[in-house]
């Protein structure tokens, strides 16, 4: 009869366990006082730091609004926004990557900064324009942008300085050409092992090399974020020039991707590489000498694919927060606040009416700054960018690996209108 | 005359002897508090996801909370979309590839292992059970690294031998194989380890009978060691088939469905359209078509093997 005491008391325990683990969490108690907003961003490197001390300065400077930031990698907020603001658990304010803004704002995730735009409040008429227009979507605003810059070229100083190239390109041809003078194959096996320009055919930086080397030749993707206009001359003319370059001339290996494009300039491997501001440190870090420099003018234009990155207040912050945001932009967007962002987090500075010389204690930001009035924003205002640059990449891809560009552009032109309806 | 008590005539009683009466209930209900625990978790963690994701299937949900009943929209989508469809063929060629190649190969290392000659049977087993240990990311990671073109150690090797590789994981005909091949390397150890035991449950009287009446060892492996492993064949199968029909991790990390949507199967295609495009609704539906077809799958090589084994009997 010992078991049955035994029993029963295993028998409570695990009744009271299951009980346990069924009972809900209690609602927490609203605190009085400030309007408090939680802030999510990707800002993960030393341009946290910089950013945490704009929040915190921010929060001392006035008595309503009082932020609180969570710092996480840009994938972990892509992936983790949608269930946290469906369980109002989410952030009142938001960081992200400019080109995921529209698929979050299409579906109702952010709330419409119209008004704030209008009243200009925090200067947004001195922002740069294109970078407004990558939070825009049907013509109303949902973000500020946090930051815009072009692509450019990172060049590698002393494999230019072996094959006698004084200056940076300036003009196709003679990127062209300087490409196939750093395009080394000693050993004479067909596989280089320098190439000239890494040129990543899919996945590339921020979507956006391909588009550049469009806009140069004086095309484009979307009109207006309805039409498509993937498949015209200028484009084709992009693609037979670069293709026939990487085939023939062999100046970037076939099949590479962003990131791959990222470890053959930072191995040394290639002498050219078409990157974001963050190749700066990835260059210094591995010991390399480099330069910044504009990427060069097409035959019709000189223009670059911008990165950038917005933030927005969520569906989720209710009129007091939403005000309380406002409130931290206008700050943000602020003349002393941006040129301090800017030396910062290494970007130029988002407003046009500040200077090159204002930035110049970080020349990394001087020479982007001069770049600036190049840079367009990439699909601004289409929501299934996915889809879209799925085609542009399938596009580029087949063509680098030798399919016919005109059945190309024509099933690309297709493919990405009706992901635009 | 003593008295003598006749036995009465009793029922032989059951093992373990006779139960009290209402003694069954409580047993029960004792039987029912250890399980709810864990089905309390099944019930959060599994069907009320499944439940809601149900209906979820039938809206167009994109996660915040405006949603509009569709119908059968996204159901009649999934069998029209061509993306969808390229991705369900491209899941049945990794399935061709990978469940054939895993057990063919378990089976056949299995006999090998279990042969009682073979020294060090134990070192073989656990060497051969490693990779199953290993996360399909991590060894995802692993392989691209070996099949990468400019630093593969593979391409490398293979160079030296006269095989140009290329860019393995960029090639539309190559690119499939080669993550079906990491999943096989990383799987075929827990099928492996089941085809052992099952090996070890044949008698060896059956063997040495067949040996005395002169049966080569292939009339062997077909008369004997097949009819006796086909229940562990048919759990095979299917926990094979299964697995193969939901690819993501290696997919994802090693090719992301390129180059253009060759590698991509139905459940990056779920998480493309649920997490990327916010298109919850019709990831739920892919979803459960996904189900639909493994279960109808299951069925069939559930009813064939339960055939077999009674032909087998």
């Amino acid at each position: 009869m010992n078991r049955n005491p035994a029993k029963a008391a295993a028998t409570a325990a695990v009744l009271a366990l299951a009980g346990a683990a069924m009972s809900g969490c209690s609602a927490a108690a609203e605190p009085e006082g400030p309007v408090q907003l939680t802030f999510w961003h990707g800002y993960t490197e030393a341009d946290g730091d910089v950013l945490q001390k704009i929040v915190d300065d921010f929060n001392a400077s006035q008595d309503e609004v009082q932020i609180k930031t969570e710092v996480k990698t840009w994938a972990v907020i892509d992936d983790t926004l949608l269930p946290a603001l469906s369980a109002d658990e989410g952030p009142d304010i938001v960081a992200m990557p400019g080109e995921r803004m529209p698929v979050y704002a299409d579906r109702g995730a952010f709330a419409d900064l119209g008004d704030w735009y209008g009243s200009d409040d925090g200067g947004t008429s001195a922002l740069n324009e294109q970078a407004v227009d990558m939070v825009t979507v049907d013509g109303a605003p949902y973000g500020v942008p946090t930051g815009f810059v072009p692509l450019s070229v990172f060049y590698n100083k002393t494999l230019f300085a072996a094959a006698g190239i004084t200056d940076a390109p300036t003009t196709w041809d003679e990127w062209l050409d300087a490409a196939k003078k750093l395009t080394v194959d000693a050993d004479g096996d067909g596989t280089p092992e320098q190439y000239g320009l890494a040129l990543p055919d899919h996945d590339t930086v921020a979507n956006g090399l391909w588009p550049s080397l469009f806009y140069g030749a004086g095309g484009d993707l979307v009109e207006d974020a309805k039409t498509a206009v993937v498949d015209s001359e200028e484009n084709r003319e992009a693609l037979d020039y670069w293709v026939s370059a990487i085939r023939d001339d062999k100046i970037s290996p076939t099949g590479l991707d962003g990131i791959g494009a990222d470890e053959l300039f930072s191995s040394g491997k290639a002498a050219m590489h078409v990157g974001g501001p963050w190749m700066a440190s990835i260059a210094k870090d591995n010991g390399i000498d480099y330069g910044i420099a504009a990427l060069p003018a097409g035959p019709a234009d000189q223009a670059a694919s911008a990165i950038g990155v917005a933030m927005g207040v969520t569906a989720q912050a209710d009129d007091a927060k939403v005000e309380g945001a406002e409130a931290f932009f206008s700050y943000f967007l602020g003349k002393d606040v941006a040129t301090e962002w800017s030396l910062g987090s290494g970007w130029p500075p988002l407003r046009t009416d500040i200077a090159a010389d204002a930035v110049s204690d970080n020349p990394t930001v001087v020479a982007l700054t001069d770049i600036a009035p190049t840079s367009r924003a990439l699909l601004p205002g289409v929501v299934n960018s996915v889809d879209v640059l799925d085609a542009i990449d399938d596009l580029t891809q087949r063509a680098v690996a030798g399919e016919d560009i005109d059945g190309l552009l024509s099933t690309a032109q297709d493919a990405v209108q009706s992901a635009l309806k | 005359m003593p008295r003598t008590t006749r036995p009465r005539y009793r029922p032989a009683a059951p093992l373990g002897g006779r139960t009290p009466v209402g003694s069954t209930r409580r047993t029960s209900m004792i039987a029912l508090a250890f399980l709810s625990p864990a089905l309390v978790i099944l019930t959060v963690f599994v069907a009320w996801p499944m439940l809601s994701a149900l209906r979820l299937s039938f809206t167009d949900a994109s996660g915040f909370g405006r949603e509009e009943y569709v119908g059968l929209e996204n159901y009649v989508r999934v069998f029209t979309d061509p993306d969808v469809l390229q991705a369900m063929g491209n899941t049945a060629y990794y399935a061709i590839l990978f469940t054939p190649a895993a057990i063919v190969i378990a089976l056949v290392l299995a006999l090998l292992v279990n042969h009682p000659l073979l020294p060090w049977r134990g070192a073989f087993r656990t060497a051969l059970f490693v990779p199953f240990v290993v996360s399909l990311a991590v060894a995802a990671f692993a392989w691209s690294y070996l099949l990468d073109p400019q630093i593969g150690l593979l391409n490398h090797w293979l160079r030296g031998a006269g095989i140009q590789l290329g860019n393995v994981l960029q090639d539309p005909v190559l690119a499939m194989p080669a993550v079906a091949l990491v999943a096989v390397w990383k799987s075929f150890g827990f099928y492996l380890v089941i085809f052992i035991a099952g090996l070890q449950e044949i008698p060896g009287s059956l063997y040495e009978a067949a040996r005395v009446d002169g049966a080569s060892a292939w009339q062997r492996f077909r008369h004997i060691t097949l009819p006796m492993l086909s229940n562990t064949l048919a759990f095979v199968m299917i926990v094979a088939l299964i697995a193969a029909l939901q690819a993501f991790d290696q997919i994802y990390v090693m090719t992301g469905g390129g180059p253009y949507g060759t590698t991509q199967t139905v459940v990056m295609e779920i998480y493309t359209s649920g997490f990327k495009k916010l298109e919850l609704g019709f990831a739920s539906a892919l979803s459960y078509v996904l189900l639909l077809i493994t279960l109808v799958l299951s069925l069939i090589q559930f009813r064939f093997f339960g055939r077999r084994e009674k032909d087998a009997q």
